[in-house]
Formats: C-alpha cells, sequence, structure tokens
C-alpha cells in the first residue's frame, strides 16, 4: 500500500487534560479513510494538528514517507493537501472561477490585471475533469449549499492536492446534494485522490469508506478494513463499554402516569422539521436524540417562541398555546435553557444579580419605573443559595464564571418563577463533571416538583441517565420512541442514524 | 448578478424620476449651464466617493473625508505661503497629505484594531483640529485663505465648458471600476467584504487590503480637495465640513451594502449624481438647507430599508428555487 499521510504517536494536552494520547492514522493513495469517534473523542483535535492549526506536543507526521512539519494552513496546502471546512468558505459574491484562484488569479503577461479567459478556462477544465454541474461564470451566491461545497473542493484540487480531508462534510447537505458528494467522492478516489472523512453518520462511513479509524476518548480504539465494517462492531468501538447499568449504556424507562402537561400536534416548520407530534406527562423528563443537525434545536426553539413555525398546535395543560414572543411564554411558565450558552444564554458583562433578575422583573416590585434593588438582591442571593453558584458573589460578572457556574446562573433565573414546562438544549456541553451532577441533581428536583423537562442531549450517557421517555429525531421527523422497557446506548445511535430502517 | 444590476437599474430610474420631477417644474433645470453645474457638483462628492467605495467594499466605513480636505488644503495654503515650492510640489504635497491622513486610519483600523467609525469619528475631530492650529492667522484672526496663483486656479476652470474636475473624476471612475473588477485587489476588497474568514483561509492579506483601501480615500481625498480649492481660489478652516455625509449618501444610494461585499464605483456614480442632481434642484426650489438635510437623511434610510427588504426578497426566492428544483 502506497501511503500518503502517516501520523504517529500523536500526543496533544489542553491545559493538563490529555486529548490525544499516542494516536496513529495513516491515509493510502486513492483510498476513501473514515474517522469516526463521539463527541469529545478527539477527532478535530487530530485534524486541526494535521492542517496546523494546533501544534502537536510529541509525534510525528509523514507526508509519502517523508517526515514533515505542518505549522500553518499554508504547510499544509503546500504539501498537498486541501480541508474542505466545515463552516463554508467560499465568498457568495464572487463567481466560480474567482472563488476557486481567489488569491492567485492568473494575469495578463505583467499588467497585474486578471486574465479572465484564462481563468475561466482552467475553471471549465477542471469542471469537465470531474464532471461537476457548475459554470465557471455562477455567482457562488446563487448555488445552493451543496454545489458551494463542490466549489471548494474544486479550489482543494486546483492547487493539486492529493489529500482532500473532509469535516462533516454533508452536516448541512439535503439528500440530494449529499448524494452529489458522495458521487463526486468516488469519482475522486477513481482519480487516485485520498480523502479523510470525519463523519458520525454511520451509514455515510459505511457506504464510502475503505477504512475507517475509530478513536474513543483520545486513543485509537480500531482501524476496520471495508469488509469489517459493521454497524454492532462499530458502535461497540465507539461507546467501548459493555452494555453495564452503572455506567449509563442502558437504562430501564419508566412509564410516567400523571397528567398531560404538553401536547405536540403535527408540528411543522418547513425546511427545517415535519409532523411533530408528541405528548408529556407533568413531572417527566422527556429526551430528544439525534444526531447534530436533526432538527431539535430548531424544533425547541418554536416551543419556546423564540422562532416561528410553519402550523400545528400546541397544548398546555389543555389549554392551547400559541408561542408568538418568548415574553408570552415565560408567562406562561416556560423557561429555556439554550444550546449556545455563551451566545444565547446569559449577558456575560452583566453581574449574576442583573442577569438572574432580567427575565424576573415582572416579579419585582417597582415604585414608578424604578425597580426594587432590594428585592432584586434577596431574589439573586435565594437563587445563589439554591443552586450554588461559586463564588457565591451577586456582583460577580457572569462571563468570569466557570462555564459550569454560568450555566447555573442561566438555570438558576428560571426557578424563581413558576414553571410549568424548562427546555434544556444540551445542558451540559463544555462543563465540568462535577457541575454536571450537579446539574442532572438540578434538573431531577424539578422533574420531581412537577415541571415538564424536555431534553436535547448529544451526549448519549446524558440522555439516557435524565430522560423517562426517549425520542429520537431523524432529518426533521421523530423516528422512534424508547417510552418502556430497557434501552441501550446504541439503540439510540441506531435509530438517530437511519439503520433501524436498513440494517446493515 | 442579476440583483446587482436590477439593483443599479433602480437607483438609475430614482436618478431620471428626479431629473424629471426637477424638469417639469422649472424651465431653469434643464439648461446646460445648469447641468454643467451638477455635473461639476457630482465630480468633487464622486471622487471620493470612488475612494470610499474600496472601504464600505471592505464593510468598514471612512467619517474623516470631510476633515481630511481641510487638512490637505491648510497644507497646501501653508506652502504656497511660506515657500517658493513650485506649484506642482505644492500639489504632490498635497496628494502625499492625503495619503498618509488615510494610511494614519488604515493603521489604526487594521493594527491597533479600533472599529472603523470609532477611528475615523476620532480623526475627523483630529484632522480638523490640526486644520486649525496650522491655519494661518493674522493678528491672532483665522481668516481664509487666498491660493490665487495664475498656474493653480486654471485648474478650476476647463476646456470647451467642461471643467477639468469633470474629466479628472470620469478618468478616476474608470480607473476605479477597472481596479474592482480586473485587479486582484479589486477581488480582495469584495472578498473581504462578504466573507472574512474564507478570505483569510484563501491567503488573502486581510489588513493590507483594507490599508490599502484606507490609503485610497486618503488620494481621492487630496485630488478632490485640489480641485475643490483651485475653484473657490481659496481654502478655509471649514472647507469639507459635512462632506463626509454627502459622500457616505452617493455610496449608499448608489447600492454599496455598508456590510460589505456588494457594490462599485459604478453604482457610486449614480449615487452621487442623484445626490448633487437632488442638491441642485432643492437649492433652486429655494428650500432651505435644513430641510435639504431632513430630505436627504430621509432618503438614505429609505435606500438601507429597501436594500435590506429587497436582499432578504431576493434571497427567499433563490432558496425557494433551489427547493423545489432538489424536489424535482
Amino acid at each position: 500500500m502506497n501511503i500518503m499521510l502517516e501520523a504517529k504517536d500523536i500526543n496533544k494536552s489542553f491545559s493538563g487534560v490529555k486529548v490525544l494520547k499516542d494516536v496513529h492514522i495513516e491515509i493510502a493513495k486513492g483510498e476513501v479513510h473514515a474517522l469516526m469517534g463521539e463527541n469529545g473523542a478527539g477527532k478535530s483535535t487530530l485534524i486541526k494538528i494535521l492542517t496546523g492549526a494546533y501544534t502537536k506536543d510529541s509525534g510525528s507526521i509523514f507526508w509519502k514517507g517523508k517526515e514533515v512539519e505542518i505549522s500553518s494552513l499554508r504547510d499544509c496546502q503546500n504539501l498537498g493537501m486541501a480541508c474542505i471546512y466545515q463552516e463554508l468558505s467560499v465568498i457568495p459574491v464572487l463567481t466560480v472561477a474567482q472563488n476557486i484562484y481567489l488569491g492567485r488569479e492568473p494575469k495578463i503577461g505583467k499588467t497585474g490585471f486578471i486574465d479572465y479567459k484564462k481563468m475561466n478556462r482552467m475553471t471549465q477544465e477542471l469542471i469537465d475533469n470531474y464532471e461537476f454541474p457548475l459554470k465557471p461564470t455562477d455567482m457562488a451566491g446563487d448555488l445552493g449549499i451543496g454545489l458551494r461545497q463542490l466549489i471548494e473542493i474544486l479550489k482543494g484540487l486546483s492547487c493539486d492536492a492529493e489529500l482532500l480531508i473532509m469535516d462533516e462534510p454533508t452536516a448541512s447537505l439535503s439528500g440530494k446534494e449529499a448524494e452529489i458528494l458522495f458521487r463526486t467522492i468516488e469519482t475522486l478516489r477513481d482519480k487516485g485522490v485520498s480523502i479523510l472523512y470525519i463523519s458520525h453518520r454511520l451509514e455515510e462511513v459505511y457506504r464510502l469508506s475503505d477504512r475507517l479509524t475509530i478513536l474513543r476518548d483520545g486513543v485509537n480504539e480500531a482501524v476496520l478494513i471495508k469488509a469489517e465494517i459493521k454497524l454492532q462492531k462499530v458502535i461497540r468501538f465507539m461507546i467501548g463499554k459493555e452494555v453495564d447499568e452503572s455506567n449509563g449504556s442502558v437504562k430501564t424507562l419508566t412509564k410516567n402516569t400523571n397528567e398531560t402537561a404538553l401536547k405536540v400536534e403535527n408540528l411543522t416548520s418547513r425546511g427545517k422539521f415535519n409532523d411533530i407530534s408528541f405528548e408529556v406527562k407533568k413531572g417527566e423528563i422527556l429526551g430528544f436524540g439525534g444526531l447534530i443537525g436533526a432538527g431539535r434545536t430548531e424544533l425547541v426553539r418554536c416551543l419556546y417562541g423564540a422562532d416561528k413555525y410553519t402550523s400545528g398546535t400546541i397544548y398546555l395543560y389543555g389549554e392551547k398555546h400559541v408561542p408568538g414572543s418568548t415574553k408570552k411564554s415565560i408567562k406562561k411558565g416556560f423557561g429555556f435553557v439554550p444550546e449556545d450558552r455563551r451566545g444565547e444564554g446569559f449577558i456575560p458583562l452583566l453581574s449574576v444579580n442583573k442577569n438572574i433578575a432580567v427575565t424576573n422583573y415582572d416579579l419585582i416590585s417597582k415604585k414608578l419605573m424604578a425597580i426594587s434593588s432590594k428585592e432584586e438582591l434577596a431574589m439573586c442571593l435565594s437563587s445563589i443559595e439554591k443552586i450554588d453558584i461559586r463564588p457565591p458573589d451577586p456582583d460577580k460578572q457572569v462571563g468570569l464564571l466557570s462555564g459550569g457556574n454560568q450555566q447555573k446562573v442561566v438555570i438558576g433565573k428560571w426557578l424563581m418563577r413558576e414553571l410549568k414546562v424548562l427546555i434544556v438544549d444540551e445542558p451540559t456541553a463544555g462543563i465540568d463533571v462535577g457541575a454536571k451532577d450537579e446539574i442532572y441533581g438540578l434538573l431531577q428536583a424539578l422533574a420531581r416538583s412537577g415541571v415538564v423537562i424536555i431534553l436535547v442531549s448529544s451526549d448519549l450517557q446524558e440522555l439516557l441517565r435524565l430522560s423517562d421517555r426517549i425520542l429520537v429525531m431523524r432529518k426533521g421527523r421523530i423516528v422512534k420512541e424508547f417510552s418502556a422497557g430497557t434501552v441501550t446506548q446504541a439503540d439510540i445511535l441506531e435509530a438517530a442514524s437511519g439503520l433501524m430502517e436498513e440494517r446493515l | 448578478m442579476k440583483q446587482s444590476i436590477m439593483r443599479k437599474l433602480i437607483s438609475l430610474g430614482m436618478l431620471l424620476g428626479l431629473v424629471i420631477a426637477f424638469a417639469g417644474s422649472s424651465r431653469y433645470f434643464l439648461t446646460s449651464g445648469n447641468i454643467i453645474s451638477i455635473f461639476r457638483d457630482v465630480s468633487i462628492v464622486g471622487i471620493i466617493g470612488v475612494g470610499l467605495t474600496f472601504v464600505i467594499l471592505t464593510g468598514g466605513i471612512d467619517l474623516s473625508t470631510g476633515s481630511m480636505m481641510g487638512l490637505v488644503g491648510m497644507v497646501m495654503a501653508n506652502i504656497y505661503q511660506y515657500t517658493l515650492l513650485p506649484i506642482p510640489l505644492m500639489l504632490l504635497a498635497g496628494i502625499a497629505v492625503g495619503i498618509i491622513a488615510g494610511l494614519f486610519n488604515g493603521l489604526i483600523v487594521t493594527r491597533l484594531h479600533v472599529p472603523e467609525f470609532i477611528a475615523t469619528l476620532s480623526t475627523m475631530g483630529i484632522f480638523r483640529a490640526l486644520t486649525y492650529i496650522i491655519a494661518i492667522k493674522k493678528n491672532g484672526l483665522i481668516t481664509s485663505q487666498p491660493l490665487k496663483a495664475v498656474d493653480f486656479v486654471w485648474l478650476g476652470g476647463g476646456v470647451g465648458g467642461f471643467y477639468y474636475v469633470i474629466i479628472v473624476f470620469i478618468l478616476m471612475a474608470v480607473a476605479g471600476q477597472i481596479i474592482l473588477k480586473y485587479t486582484s485587489f479589486g477581488t480582495n476588497l469584495y472578498a473581504v467584504g462578504s466573507n472574512v474568514k474564507a478570505a483569510k483561509l484563501s491567503g488573502i492579506n486581510i489588513e493590507k487590503t483594507r490599508l490599502l483601501a484606507y490609503a485610497a480615500v486618503g488620494f481621492c481625498v487630496s485630488v478632490a480637495t485640489i480641485f475643490q480649492t483651485a475653484r473657490m481660489q481659496n481654502t478655509t478652516v471649514l472647507i469639507g465640513t459635512g462632506m463626509e455625509f454627502n459622500v457616505i449618501a452617493a455610496v449608499v444610494v448608489g447600492g454599496c451594502a455598508l456590510s460589505g461585499g456588494r457594490g462599485d464605483v459604478t453604482g457610486t456614480l449614480i449615487g452621487a449624481l442623484f445626490m448633487a442632481t437632488l442638491n441642485n434642484g432643492i437649492y433652486k426650489f429655494q428650500i432651505s438647507t435644513s430641510y435639504q438635510l431632513i430630505i436627504k437623511g430621509t432618503i438614505i434610510i429609505c435606500v438601507v430599508i429597501f436594500d435590506s427588504w429587497y436582499s432578504k426578497r431576493m434571497a427567499r426566492i433563490t432558496k425557494e428555487q433551489k427547493r423545489s428544483e432538489a424536489s424535482v
């Protein structure tokens, strides 16, 4: 086998925590090599080291058998590697050809003027070579995301890249667009281009890859060849543990027989999710599982009234509820802990005191326009005590707290109200283990007091640990409900990847 | 592509509507004398507009153009008053001051990472203050400073009823458009304004691109100042006051997106013509200056509202097309 890129014994730590331990990966010429692993397994860190965004602590990288140092994206490109970014780096106001040759446009002699004729011709040759449905003069902004991705691939190929790194390339593609991409990948492989394909979608990996490297907790778990890529095997390597109640990889669900608190009927938001119906009982924790982009976040944002939906009905304790605005939802007893904590959860420059007060000013008495700062402070102190924010300083800027304590502030402000429904989206992403347990405790206590908790989580362990019932979404639809009996992480992963329907 | 052409037709239509309205209500409006006078007014704003188009394309802004004009004019007046330098050298010095002032703005923005708005708001004050400091005083009083050298004031004139300033403006607009469309610097301006991250990943030097755009504004301001002072045959500490408003208005009406990435010099040309026609018409109708500003301000707001509505609409339409294509 002709090895293009080999990384050996790669180690990397962030502030003392080892995220990669002696990781090894090799990509042969003309192969599609997939890289898989759960969130936090170290996939992105490895890619960032290979593309020069991070420096490795130790280990070595070989390109065509020669040891190389990659300390910037430029180094990476000069070797002949191109990275297709998850966040598209195509410029909408430029044409396909302008995008491909951006920064290295062919010039007319020495005049400094761009030779558009030549540039468009070169682009056309590239397009013909790979039979892409593009025209050199198309405006990138007028094209769909799938075609824009093809521009990016062409950009890589135009610098004679022999290895393409694709990081979750189908994350924002429609089914049809993904199909075009898969065919493109197959064509490229046949032409001898190597591809390192990072994905968490099993069915894609199964379809495309010649070999698969699985990482778990920063360690090489397995390298499988095509014949060995079998669902059960892959899942076992990714999750790593034996199925066991004690470590949270399996759970026995129990039925909640309380009155129905929240009922959703045929909720649809065009292009985001379709025909969603479910009920939640009082005091129940309903978990939503699924892959990133399955429409879970979009769904809960609509429930809360942060976004608008196209059609459908929501009932709260039998009463029709139209979440026209977040203000209205809050009045009705909804609370929301958003996925993007830093961006949407709290106001970093304001104190704990103000952050807690800001959603609760309707509960604080006012004289004319002036709010009672005494009551404001009392409210803050009571929530600090209730949720144990450290340091217990009402004047501390929330931006300066640790991630866990920031999240406690976000949850804490809702505890001051009479909640009926609390929606939490990835509540413990990026939070240390201790604070995680405390947040779990808080949510469970809330549920016991009769609050409905709607949990969106990509952390399977968390989903199993907290949920009384689990709905799995895929491509904007609910595809599976786990309501009674035992359920394992593997079950959820299977449903989320769509492998329930078409078993490997 | 379609969107930008549509947008240009819309601003042309607005201009045409304005011309028809004024022509219908005043016999004087369409006389050759008045039209030439409109073009003369367009030129000063337009010349600066060429440079500002570059900056706005990158997503930046320059509020200091009016003050920069004051500074360039006063430096030239000092050279004229106190040195025996020949006029061409005086002009070169003026242009150098403009470019330095532009680079100064650019360096504050790119090296010290001060937001464009604040950086140029500050230099707007600084440049004007410098103008006062170097102003030539008689008995402690600042007076307007004559610039009456014969080999200077001819620049304020013209050939065959066509003022030189108009010719220079046309040349600079053509050059500006060529730079935008046919050089990699031009492409880089669009790239930086449209998607900085992507531009960076493509190996474009973002800071250099933005710095050069600010320097271009400085150059354009100095050229405009030369013709403005040659026409007035003097300069004052107040020259150029409020100029930034007219220039920004022209660029915005011409279809440049303030968020960057959209627009070009031909748009700015139309925008400048629109603003100058409006000025001229309002003036002939003897509406007071205060109302002029209200009318101009309102027009800018309307254009910006229209632009954001229009882009959203276009985005929606293309999205729906994509969807129907995908479902076929």
